[in-house]
């Protein structure tokens, strides 16, 4: 019952007009983010976070998170009709989506996707309110060893989750914490590495960072020649499936959502892990899996169900616990953060209208992207046919703006730069960006928590193992570990390797 | 010895550490009772050189360092060159003027394009982005030299 007054206490802030108008604004962006190739949703976010410095906390999260789920339904519009994941997690809806189009049912393969998507988006929420106030309370017993062992496992979590190898993984997010130690130190006032750059002193940001990594250093490494902008344009009286296509769908719609759900509150790329899953998971159960890769239904629902269930499920650690399942959420808390509100067991609490303003506000964008995504389908189509040469100029041109207009500051906008290049050369050592990002994210915290238990230790490491939930947190890291080297021990082709190879354009 | 793709990185990041140790020497560690500001940078710096020893202990399976594709290098360093020239004039300059020059110099000199096509192009977009941001969005942007 309480949930229930409280989701109506969301609505009342959900469905003000500004409001609306925020999300409406989201999930257009998102939308046009997740199709175009070459900016993610986290470059979309980062860039974009800036234009939310105006607005109240609740308007700039309600458009930020449309920004990140509307990218979800924008990717596949790409992945069907062009065979390019628009963003990374419709890398799987390329393989069947675009073989659908090829037989002429592109309108059908866009119609799943997008009821699809907004299903498993509508479950994803549903789930999110029932689950995320509790362990909210739950973890407001967390003190410092427990928030200390449960970064260590998120850390770990990433590395066994992650396509590239678990080193590699593990380097990037060391990489990343030690980028995060720059600037003051708050418990001793001591300058780290600021080489008398006052800019520095307040540490390296996250948005030139993000931004450098994920927006210039993915122009750096796409030259225009190699960027096709052939586009097939489905007409609007061909978007409805058949029967027998519906029939295919339903099933796999279910199971991508929950399926989705579960994978996106793991750390980790979760929305791009969740639809290989998917896929997999449809092509094992299928009684025609010959028919994968060849324009099978169900290769089209799963994934993309999956995906958009995911990108909710990674709300769940973000609100209730304060802590980003990956680079996506980093920057979302960040932006909360900028607007002085702190995510984490106390949100529901000290800002019930932010928490079940957002929670209410995704319930109306499924909608409204399902609204959007359907007959405007052909309009954003158009946008795939300007010329990739004159598309990445306005690119780099916002990634100054929105670099330069988070603290007017040039040193970010150099820092963003020396990222670009940092991120081009970690592309071509197949070095995952991505915890790089988690990791400077989490450094302050980490760094906190940890210092802060050891003073209450008087110096003695055990109290990670005395405390009941932090010993867990370490023994479930123990296990992932002791499972990782088990299989690289037995030189196994596990999932993460398919989708590895998925991800390269191999097919599964 | 072939030289592999991951003997290069994990060197670089080895490099990378000796470096920052080089440059902590002024950071107390502290004790463990009492951790001070160097502890979690050399903590993890030693971490990082431990990981990156793992990547060269493991860089067998890696590809060759000569195979790495750097046919994009020569657009990846115009493009470098452009933008550090861009964020060098932003605040003398300003906005208008740089964004101007900035798209203007990728389309000419990156991409090859008509230069009165992409003159067009390039004062059009700088405008519409001088009213999203400066005049809709109310967001100071840099004025420079000509003051608006």
């Amino acid at each position: 019952m309480e949930t229930y007054d409280s989701l109506l206490l969301g609505f009342s802030v959900a469905l003000r007009p500004d409001v609306l108008w925020y999300a409406f604004l989201g999930c257009l962006v998102g939308t046009l983010v997740g199709m175009l190739p070459g900016i993610g949703p986290l470059a979309g976010i980062s860039i974009l976070l800036p234009l939310t410095f105006g607005l109240d906390a609740t308007k700039a999260i309600v458009m930020l998170a449309g920004i990140y789920y509307g990218s979800q339904y924008g990717g596949s519009t790409t992945s069907i009709l062009l065979r390019i994941p628009g963003e990374a997690a419709s890398v799987m809806t390329c393989i069947d989506g675009n073989a659908m189009a090829r037989k002429g049912r592109a309108g059908a393969a866009l119609c799943i996707a997008a009821v699809g998507s907004f299903i498993a988006g509508t479950f994803g929420v549903i789930v999110l309110t029932l689950v995320a106030p509790p362990l909210a309370t739950f973890a407001l017993r967390f003190g410092p060893p427990e928030y200390a062992a449960l970064l260590v496992l998120g850390l770990i979590f990433l590395a066994y989750m992650s396509t590239t190898s678990l080193v590699r993984t593990l380097l990037m997010a060391a990489f990343g914490l030690l980028l995060g130690t720059i600037g003051i130190d708050v418990m001793t006032g001591h300058f780290r590495y600021s080489f008398n750059i006052a800019e520095l002193g307040d540490g390296i940001g996250i948005v030139p960072v993000a931004v450098g990594l994920f927006g210039l250093g993915e122009l750096l490494a796409t030259p225009s020649r190699q960027v096709t902008s052939e586009v097939m344009r489905p007409k609007l009286r061909e978007l409805w499936p058949n029967r027998q296509e519906w029939r295919d769908a339903a099933m796999p719609i279910a199971r991508g959502s929950a399926l989705g759900f579960l994978i996106g509150i793991i750390p980790g790329s979760a929305h791009i892990i969740s639809s290989f899953m998917s896929y997999a998971l449809e092509k094992r159960i299928s009684k025609h899996p010959e028919e994968f890769g060849k324009g099978a239904v169900a290769g089209v629902a799963g994934p993309e169900s999956a995906n958009n269930a995911a990108s909710t499920g990674a709300f769940v650690p973000m609100l209730a616990l304060g802590i980003p399942t990956g680079p996506v959420t980093a920057v979302l808390i960040a932006a909360l953060l900028i607007h002085g509100v702190p995510p984490g067991p106390t949100l529901v609490n000290d800002h019930p209208n932010v928490f079940w303003g957002f929670v209410a506000s995704m319930y109306v964008g499924n909608l409204m992207l399902l609204a959007l995504n359907l007959p405007l389908v052909g309009v954003f189509v158009n946008l795939l046919r300007v010329p990739y040469a004159y598309l990445y100029p306005l690119i780099i041109m916002f990634c100054v703006i929105g670099v330069y207009e988070v603290n007017h500051s040039i040193v970010d906008v150099w820092i963003m730069l020396i990222m670009g290049v940092v991120g081009y050369g970690l592309k071509k050592f197949d070095l995952d960006p991505a915890p790089l990002v988690l990791g400077l994210v989490i450094a302050p915290l980490f760094e906190m928590s940890l210092r802060q238990s050891l003073i209450m230790s008087n110096g003695n490491w055990t109290i990670f193992f005395q405390r009941p939930i932090a010993a867990v947190l370490l023994a479930i890291c123990a296990a992932l570990l002791m499972l990782a080297a088990w299989t690289a021990l037995r030189k196994r082709r596990d999932w993460r390797s398919k989708l590895a190879a998925a991800e390269a354009g191999e097919n599964t | 010895m072939i030289l592999r793709a991951d003997h290069v990185a994990g060197g670089a990041f080895i490099a990378f550490g000796v470096l920052v140790f080089a440059i902590s020497g002024d950071l107390p560690f502290g004790r463990l009772s009492a951790p001070s500001a160097g502890m979690m940078p050399k903590l993890v710096t030693g971490l990082m050189m431990l990981l990156a020893g793992l990547v060269i202990i493991g860089a067998a399976g890696s590809r060759e360092f000569a195979e790495i594709e750097w046919s994009d290098g020569g657009h990846a360093a115009l493009l470098v060159v452009i933008t550090a020239a861009a964020v060098a004039m932003y605040q003398p300059l300003g906005f208008l003027i740089t964004m101007t020059l900035l798209v203007f110099a990728l389309l000419v000199v990156v991409e090859r394009r008509n230069v009165w096509h992409a003159a067009a192009y390039s004062i059009g977009l700088t405008l519409f982005a001088y009213w999203l941001f400066g005049k809709a969005l109310k967001s100071p942007l840099e004025r420079g030299l000509l003051w608006f």
